[in-house]
């Protein structure tokens, strides 16, 4: 078993080299021609995610006008679940339940452009080059790939159409090149009429009843009252991106919620105090690239979410301190 | 034990179990027998092109009918240095590995360790309860950046899990 490791170490130590020659080298175009037809373009269309060995189909809708941004996500498998956007408010409906607002954040103003420290955070942490050009659901494309320059966070492949930069196809892959989730366009419709009479919540998608709102996201406080708590393994890369006390949907008091970014990766870390019931939350469970875990510190309850490796969201959680210890 | 059994053909054992593990098998010819069961469970499973059967019986009787040949052993004069010089290669191999662990050095030490956690298996999460925490998350990840509200698709995915 020894030896096993001591080759894997030799392995690991030859392959580091090995990335340098795949693909074409580019910079930051392509993420900012991606994010510009992300939010820009006029589009609508279905996509199959496949996660966990699951598949579901949903469909998306996106308006850019004078208005600003208006979309719509849709499960098309089991029970209707669905967000609905509208600039700077997120709606979410599940089944029958009342519609429940979701906090929308601020800098929805920079957008589509992304924010420089964004991309230098991309370009420190990953290698990015282009790989094969394919045709998607009837789309020319070309794949990008963000490679890590470590184990710390996963791959990511994009597929992008050629002339409008949208995405028909992405995939996020661990460092064995297995698929982690993936999400392929079917069918998608490019500018044109779009049809909105189901985009804006309060006509067809929701009476008026459903639309009282639990959460209150524009009362969000600023407080910097949350230096009490440290995060101190954040995975090399990941700098943080805000730090606030704020109310959360579901929960009677406010939660501390950090947000780390590497520039493609986010790290959430939620820290409340421990009510009844949380034991059968504890642990490790994940949804595709997303992983989560739980655990109680103290009279705490650290709760670490992120597109990253089981292994680093345990290790986040792991380090979370209260001041002084 | 059939849990270990088939913990150790997932590769999800600890070193030292794994040779406790492998141990017991060898003495055992029932467990045996277990094993190679399972390896074929897991190759009809996989659909794999080539089944393993258990013919090692079947061959084990064709040798024990096979004739024994009694003859003298040929002497070959080269043992000694062959052992002399595979020994020194081993050694050499050896000194390899043991340097190029010098110089990777505490960058790896680290590595390792993660490696034996990579084999921990998330459960799928639960459909409710963490759909808070998620649409929180998915609100300030980069990735609503470059994948527009598709990123929420982790949270309207949920349901199936729920059936």
């Amino acid at each position: 078993m020894k030896a096993r490791f001591a080759l894997t170490l030799v392995l690991n130590f030859t392959a580091v080299p090995a990335f340098a020659d795949i693909g074409k080298q580019v910079g930051l175009d392509w993420p900012q021609i991606i994010a510009f037809a992300t939010h820009k373009t006029n589009y609508s269309g279905t996509f199959v995610y496949q996660y966990n060995g699951h598949m579901e189909s949903a469909r998306i809708t996106h308006i850019s006008d004078q208005s600003g941004e208006h979309e719509k996500l849709e499960s098309m498998d089991g029970p209707r679940r669905a967000f609905i956007r509208n600039n700077d408010k997120v709606w979410w409906y599940s089944g029958d339940k009342k519609a429940v607002q979701v906090e929308r954040r601020y800098n929805s103003k920079s957008f589509p452009a992304l924010q420089p420290e964004l991309l230098s955070a991309l370009n420190e942490n990953y290698l990015i080059y282009t790989a094969e050009q394919v045709r998607i659901s009837g789309f020319d494309t070309q794949a990008i790939v963000f490679q890590p320059k470590d184990t710390l966070r996963y791959t990511h492949k994009m597929w992008a159409h050629m002339d409008s930069g949208l995405l028909l196809k992405a995939a996020v892959l661990n460092e064995r090149k297995e698929i982690v989730e993936q999400y392929t366009f079917i069918q998608l419709n490019i500018g044109g009429e779009i049809e909105r009479t189901h985009m804006m919540p309060g006509q067809s998608t929701a009476s008026s009843e459903q639309q009282s709102n639990f959460a209150t996201p524009s009362e969000i406080s600023e407080q910097a009252a949350t230096s009490e708590w440290k995060v101190a393994a954040v995975p090399v890369g990941f700098k943080k991106i805000m730090e606030k006390r704020r109310p959360l949907h579901g929960k009677n008091t406010d939660v501390i919620h950090f947000v780390f970014s590497d520039g493609l990766a986010g790290i959430s870390v939620f820290i409340e105090t421990s009510g009844n019931n949380v034991e059968k939350r504890l642990g490790l469970s994940s949804r595709g690239a997303i992983h989560v875990y739980s655990k109680i510190k103290d009279d705490y309850l650290v709760t670490v979410v992120g597109e990253i490796p089981p292994r680093s969201v345990i290790q986040i959680a792991d380090s979370v301190r209260h001041n002084g210890q | 034990m059939k849990q270990k059994i088939s913990a150790l053909m997932d590769g999800e054992l600890f070193d030292d179990d794994a040779e406790t593990i492998l141990d017991k098998l060898k003495q055992n010819p029932d467990m045996q027998e277990e094993w190679r069961s399972y390896h074929l469970i897991g190759d009809v499973l996989r659909q794999s092109d080539n089944v393993h059967a258990n013919i090692s019986i079947a061959i084990h009787k064709r040798l024990q009918a096979e004739p024994t040949v009694l003859s003298p052993h040929k002497r070959d004069s080269h043992n000694a240095r062959w052992l002399a010089l595979s020994a020194a290669a081993s050694v050499m191999a050896l000194t390899l590995v043991a340097w190029l662990s010098m110089q990777v050095g505490s960058e790896t030490v680290p590595q390792l360790a993660m490696r034996q956690s990579q084999n921990v298996q998330p459960a799928n999460l639960p459909a409710h309860g963490l759909d808070d925490y998620l649409m929180a998350h998915q609100e300030f990840s980069p990735g609503l950046d470059v994948h527009g509200m598709t990123a929420y698709v982790h949270t309207v995915a949920s349901q199936q899990e729920d059936q």
